[in-house]
């Protein structure tokens, strides 16, 4: 038998299931389809169960820069979506009290060190670093986000930047509009019904889920975005969830939806992390109200004192008011991942595969690359699928191991003892292998692109340099020693004061975070 | 900077308009502001680019006038030489605004405002503007007539750089001259027609722009292209 995958059904809408569905369809469904041609054709059919009952659960409210250029595949007009969904710009995260607690910051911006791909300007900053923070001395956009400024101005055509971005968004308003996009411009079939079997043939694989409303549908491949239930993937088939508790010991959350004290008040353009005594607070600024949510390891904390600290941060930066009137809603999570991605005609994406602490946005990105690679490499029929299930799954455990290096660098750096978690997080058996081997090298060699193995990385070598020095991190080069380096060493110093210059040449030109937005509502972005 | 004052015959009884073109007074500039209506005029001396506002990202047309900043090809010790000038230039120091109104039927009254700080404002010379009785002196009627045309040009625009955006007409381009003495000019920041998009257009959104008034203009400002030459001759002129 040699079965062709043409039929794709994906099982759960949110963000997730949207986003999916919208990368594969503009990757195989160009053309124009209406919902009947894509039924009866003998081409790719794809199409999305969602059920009318299950809210989502909208927590991905922060993307990277890739998603610009993932919705500008799917045809996207960045002004419809600026307008559709409250979206704002990201150009990175600060991060606070990381290091010592104590009216500590360092940032983490998008935008790559100048001139990174010639010069590595981390060993250079060695010898100015007392009097310049790393992000500021080797990037304009620390310096940017910091005056919650814009990175492009009006003139810019949608999707170009001055400084790389991504976005910060309303969840639920992104899954709606993905949602009328994909069924209205993409072809993808919408079918509103709860899923109450699935079914299996003689070989294991499925063959077709049953829905209440719609009857069975078939499919050769399907794709599991039911969220934490994992419904085809963890319920049905059994494949378990590895939990990463023992590396990242958040597992539950407090969110709220916070109004601003003055429909005036600035949006930041990065998303503001603030540490606490068991967890950090997140911090996102929609055009309409602010997002904020408290991650916290319940081993070392009660929800009482979660809920304690995250309406103090409300309270302090939004008024007493607002933390009188803030509803909060819990979310609980084992932090992990699915053992594999793929079995079978079966593969997950989204919180089916699984999900970590927000603290680098990873959650959408994965949807990103997940459905990216389904639609690059999708099977041409039902033999060649192990295969390309087998790299589909050595590739996202890579991943994955190399998200929790990343977000647990963030850990591992700081000097707090004040709380059982701060000494936990740094005791060794709670770090990776990978991340100590990691650790070891860069006492004395910066990071660069001698780290990444893999061409698509999931991090550059940069932002471990970002988190590094921006936590006091030391290397003990000599930028001496190296002949190249001492070469470099002058280069560096003119790319120091060229840094300088874009900076405050960025600053007095560009708008306000608040001012594009409403621009953008007012007379929106040419494309060219 | 600009100062704009509503124009009345009692705050401006003894205020003159300088005629004569000149950098003194203001003239000295790359490029001015045109729109579609005086495409045909503007095409027989001028290549008829787009430019986009830094304020609203919004296109607008303008007439080339030289290459480098505060560069006017055209002005000479003896003015202005060029058989067509710019409406946005000509209408200089005025503007029209419409005020809300009950006196007349459409409910807005048109408004004219003079910038006292243009170097083309005097006491003692150029044209006056109303006469003893307070009445409107011709040079001031025929102004009027000239502004009113471009604000119908101005409104008429915003329909034709919407339409060209629409069908991605618009493509960014580079210019780069090489002059007689070997130097050369790089001219960024500029749009013009996609002109293979043009070719490829099919019936119906050519019946579209053509009963919208669009579709010669795009043409006038394709053939304008034909004037960068004569441009580029009145650079060399100078080196030489």
């Amino acid at each position: 038998m040699n079965s062709s995958v043409n039929r794709i059904v994906i099982v759960g809408g949110g963000t997730a299931g949207w986003l999916s569905a919208g990368i594969i369809a503009a990757e195989h469904f160009i053309a124009e389809h209406s919902a009947s041609d894509a039924q009866s054709s003998q081409g790719f059919q794809l199409c999305l169960i969602e059920s009318p009952d299950i809210p989502t659960i909208g927590v991905g409210e922060g993307t990277w820069p890739s998603m610009r250029s993932t919705l500008q595949k799917m045809g996207i007009s960045e002004t419809e979506f600026f307008r559709e969904c409250s979206v704002s710009f990201k150009q990175g995260t600060q991060f606070y009290g990381w290091i010592t607690g104590k009216d500590d910051t360092y940032a983490h911006p998008f935008t790559l060190p100048h001139k990174y791909s010639e010069t590595n300007l981390a060993p250079h900053w060695q010898s100015v670093r007392d009097r310049v923070k790393f992000a500021d001395a080797v990037c304009p956009q620390s310096r940017l986000f910091g005056d919650k400024l814009a990175p492009k101005n009006i003139a810019t055509p949608e999707y170009a930047f001055n400084l790389n971005y991504g976005y910060h968004l309303d969840a639920g308003k992104f899954a709606d509009f993905l949602r009328k996009h994909c069924v209205k411009k993409l072809g993808v079939v919408h079918i509103s019904a709860n899923m109450t079997a699935v079914n299996s043939s003689d070989n294991g694989d499925i063959v077709s889920v049953t829905t209440d409303s719609h009857g069975a549908i078939e499919g050769d491949l399907f794709i599991d975005c039911s969220g934490s239930q994992a419904l085809l993937l963890g319920e049905h088939y059994g494949i378990s969830l590895v939990s990463k508790k023992q590396y990242l010991f958040n597992d539950s959350a407090l969110a709220a939806q916070v109004p601003y004290q003055n429909a005036e008040d600035p949006i930041q353009s990065c998303t503001l992390s603030t540490a606490q005594s068991a967890g950090w607070i997140w911090d996102i600024g929609l055009p309409s109200r602010r997002g904020i949510g408290h991650t916290y390891s319940t081993d070392h904390h009660t929800e009482e004192a979660a809920r304690t600290e995250l309406l103090n941060y409300i309270a302090a930066t939004a008024g007493e008011q607002a933390a009188a009137d803030a509803n909060l809603r819990k979310i609980t999570f084992d932090p992990g991942h699915r053992e594999k991605f793929w079995h079978r005609n079966c593969v997950a994406i989204g919180m089916a595969s699984g999900f970590i602490e927000p603290l680098e946005a990873s959650a959408l990105v994965l949807v990103e690359l997940s459905a990216t690679m389904i639609a690059e490499q999708l099977p041409a029929n039902r033999q060649i699928m192990d295969l390309v299930a087998k790299r589909f799954n050595d590739k996202f455990l890579y991943r994955w191991d190399r998200i929790i290096d990343f977000l647990k660098l963030h850990y591992v750096l700081t000097r707090r003892r004040d709380s059982e978690y701060w000494i936990h997080n740094c005791e060794t058996s709670s770090i990776p292998d990978s991340l100590q081997e990691l650790l070891a090298i860069w006492q004395y060699q910066a990071p660069w692109h001698r780290d990444t193995s893999h061409i698509d990385e999931m991090f550059p070598s940069a932002s471990f340099q970002y988190v590094l020095y921006g936590m006091g991190f030391t290397t003990q080069t000599d930028p001496m020693q190296r002949r190249a380096d001492r070469e470099t060493a002058k280069m560096a110093m003119s790319l120091f004061r060229e840094n300088t210059q874009r900076t405050e040449q960025l600053i007095n030109s560009l708008p306000t975070n608040r001012e594009l937005i409403d621009k953008i509502y007012k007379y929106g972005f040419q494309k060219i | 900077m600009s100062n704009y004052v509503i124009l009345s015959p009692s705050a401006h009884k003894n205020t003159k308009v300088i005629t004569e073109r000149g950098a003194v007074y203001g003239d000295q500039v790359k490029y001015a502001v045109t729109y579609p209506l005086e495409f045909r005029n503007i095409q027989s001396s001028y290549p008829i680019f787009f430019s986009k506002s830094s304020e609203t990202g919004e296109f607008f047309p303008v007439a080339l006038l030289g290459f480098e900043n505060n560069e006017n090809l055209f002005l000479s010790d003896t003015g202005w030489d060029a058989a067509y000038i710019p409406m946005m230039v000509e209408r200089q120091p005025f503007l029209i605004g419409f005020q809300t109104s009950d006196e007349v039927e459409e409910g807005k009254k048109p408004v004219v405002s003079i910038d006292m700080d243009s170097p083309k404002v005097s006491e003692d010379q150029g044209e006056a503007l109303f006469t003893e009785d307070e009445q409107p002196t011709e040079f001031l009627k025929s102004m009027m007539i000239r502004l009113e045309a471009l604000h119908q040009g101005y409104e008429h625009n915003k329909g034709f750089i919407v339409s060209l955006a629409a069908i991605d007409l618009l493509e960014p381009f580079t210019l780069e001259i090489t002059l007689d003495d070997g130097s050369t000019n790089q001219l960024l920041g500029f749009y013009t027609i996609n002109e293979p998009k043009l070719a490829e257009l099919d019936g119906d959104t050519l019946a579209d722009l053509n009963t919208k008034g669009y579709l010669q203009p795009i043409y006038m400002a394709v053939a304008s292209h034909a004037r960068v030459r004569a441009l580029i001759e009145k650079k060399n002129a100078l080196l030489r």
